[in-house]
């Protein structure tokens, strides 16, 4: 769908890298700064890259080998801005229809309505944007690209404005934009978690450079990105599904395959599905079960290698799903731990964190 | 002792010619202010700093100096001057449309500056915005940067009229100082106070001139007020 590989300088920061998105939904993830919203500006057309092409389903939005650079209201690109960036001075209607009559009818794909009722802003039409909640502006600026028709949709951190609760309340509408218009989306988030609401494949971004994409969990555990897997504290990302809540000892059980593990108390309904993180250092491994101790975890696996990076150890066990274990080179020398040995490995149920609801 | 009240046709005369060509000269520099204002905000062009030395000129130099220019470029013998006269049988020197020329050049740099001001307050990722979505740059200027820096284009087109009102030097320099062509009030008033027995006529014409200046205030600040309300956006 997405192709490109850009190099891209203005001023002191450069970006370069490669993408291939064939997903309907993807996330690009990186820390701020990394150029995320530059790379969405270069696709939207709005600065231009030295070198390098775009393409959007096997059409050029951009090759500079051939001299094509499409003007960005000639790529059908849409593009939702973390503020709104809504027209100040027309109504929240005309907002809406501002990218919409300038389409002929036959390259309309949605109504009025349509949107209006699947984004819940029909009470807004006739206000002014200044008279809008933060959680309002968003929608609407979601609304306006939609009928634009774009081929793509790109979202340039659509909620970091907005607090927690508005958060969970805007989500539910970016899910509905997903399943009911089926439109290509591009999710650009420092947050790990919003992208993992909507979509397991994300392509990784750091100071500039594209570092790898494809499913998260496996992503994250590329040699060249675990440095910054491991500053986030993401080395371990599990998909999982609630099993039952026990109140009052304040525990959650989960399942993976067919394991389980005890997590600390979630509000998640019994039977939704999770992505849980835990950190490589927080993994303890034990040659056998340990008894008496409080640690809630103990799942055997086996060691399917080790890494030596720096002065630590990198442990790579299998227990139905990688894990990867931080641990030192003393306590591998005292334990004699060897590839294919078998291991237990020792998780905190605090230890691991709730990342986000996977629908 | 109201009876020195009602001006004279004359005095008249200088009130509707300032009127004339104040409101000609708002309009003659109103497109082209509008447009070196926003390129001037909004793009880098080679000989972008000559552009705005030579626009801001006529701001900083004596006002004759600028007038002495014009009538020697449109002047009968000046270049221009004779192609125009020759061609079109159009003659500026000594006439109201000169006067108008004249007020133009020295109103022209207010209006690029509040021009300027304005369309560098407009976020450009609005405009960006309204690209993303289909809007081509012109389309994007006239529904976009035009119409959230009308407030400073508003101020712009007064200044350029308060100015034209004011001018002085240019138009004396360029065009004279004739009656019923080019006597606009600020003339008018110096000739009344250089002839014996002209001071009755010279202070109504300062009232005069206060009450065209507060008329065209409130007109401004009325405009300003409607814009408010259809921008959206209290002014700050």
């Amino acid at each position: 769908m997405l192709a490109l590989d850009l190099e891209l300088r203005q001023g002191g920061f450069s970006l370069h890298g490669q993408l291939r998105l064939d997903q309907p939904v993807s996330g690009l993830f990186g820390p701020s700064g990394c150029g995320k919203s530059t790379l969405l500006r270069a696709i939207a057309g709005l600065i231009r890259p030295q070198r390098g092409f775009i393409q959007l389903d096997g059409v050029a939005l951009l090759d500079t080998a051939q001299g094509i650079d499409l003007p960005p209201h000639r790529r059908r690109v849409g593009l939702v801005f973390q503020d709104s960036q809504l027209f100040p001075h027309l109504s929240v209607e005309s907002n809406l229809l501002y990218g919409f009559r300038l389409l002929p009818t036959a390259a309309r794909r949605f109504t009025l309505a349509q949107i209006v009722d699947l984004l819940d802003i029909g009470p807004l039409l006739p206000r002014r944007p200044r008279h809008l909640s933060g959680g309002e502006r968003q929608r609407v600026a979601l609304g306006r690209t939609l009928l634009a028709s774009p081929r793509l949709l790109l979202l340039d951190e659509p909620l970091s404005a907005l607090d927690e609760g508005r958060k969970q309340q805007i989500l539910p509408f970016l899910r509905r934009v997903r399943d009911e218009l089926r439109l290509p989306m591009l999710y650009v988030s420092h947050a790990i978690n919003e992208i993992l609401s909507l979509t397991p494949y994300v392509a990784v971004m750091e100071q500039g450079r594209i570092l790898g994409q494809g499913l998260f969990a496996e992503v994250i555990r590329q040699d060249h990105i675990l440095g910054l897997a491991r500053s986030l504290g993401l080395e371990n990302v599990l998909r999982v599904t609630v099993e039952r809540h026990e109140p009052d000892i304040g525990s959650t059980t989960v399942r993976y395959d067919h394991h389980q593990l005890h997590l600390p108390l979630s509000a998640l309904p019994p039977g939704s599905e999770t992505w849980i993180a835990l950190r490589a250092a927080d993994v303890a491994l034990a040659v056998q079960p340990i008894s008496g101790i409080t640690i809630q975890n103990q799942v055997a696996g086996r060691i399917l290698g080790l890494r030596r990076i720096a002065d630590r150890m990198v442990v790579e066990i299998d227990i139905g799903v990688p894990i990867l274990a931080e641990v030192t080179v003393k306590a591998i020398r005292d334990l004699g731990l060897k590839e294919g040995d078998a291991v237990y490995c020792l998780f905190k149920a605090r230890a691991w964190q709730y990342l986000a609801t996977a629908v | 002792m109201w009876a020195w009240l009602p001006p004279t046709p004359d005095e008249l005369t200088a009130l509707y010619l300032s009127v004339k060509i104040g409101l000609w000269c708002t309009a003659l520099i109103a497109i082209p202010g509008l447009v070196t204002g926003w390129l001037l905000a909004r793009w880098q062009f080679p000989g972008k700093a000559l552009v705005d030395g030579l626009v801001h000129l006529p701001l900083v130099l004596p006002p004759v100096v600028p007038g002495y220019l014009l009538l020697l470029l449109l002047g009968r013998q000046g270049p221009i001057g004779r192609w125009l006269f020759e061609s079109w049988g159009v003659s500026l020197a000594f006439s109201w449309q000169g006067a108008v020329v004249a007020s133009a050049l020295m109103a022209f740099p207010l209006m690029v500056r509040a021009v300027r001001l304005a369309v560098r307050l407009v976020e450009p990722r609005l405009e960006e915005a309204a690209r993303t979505l289909g809007a081509g740059p012109l389309r994007v200027w006239l529904t976009v940067t035009v119409p959230l820096s009308l407030p400073g284009i508003l101020t712009g087109l007064l200044l350029a009229f308060a100015r034209s009102l004011g001018e002085f030097g240019a138009t004396v320099t360029f065009v004279g100082n004739v009656a019923g062509e080019t006597r606009t009030l600020p003339l008018a008033i110096y000739t009344y106070t250089q002839i014996p027995g002209g001071d009755r006529s010279a202070l109504r014409l300062v009232v005069l001139s206060i009450l065209l200046a507060l008329a065209a205030l409130w007109a401004s600040e009325w405009a300003a007020r409607r814009t408010e309300r259809l921008l959206g956006t209290p002014k700050a």
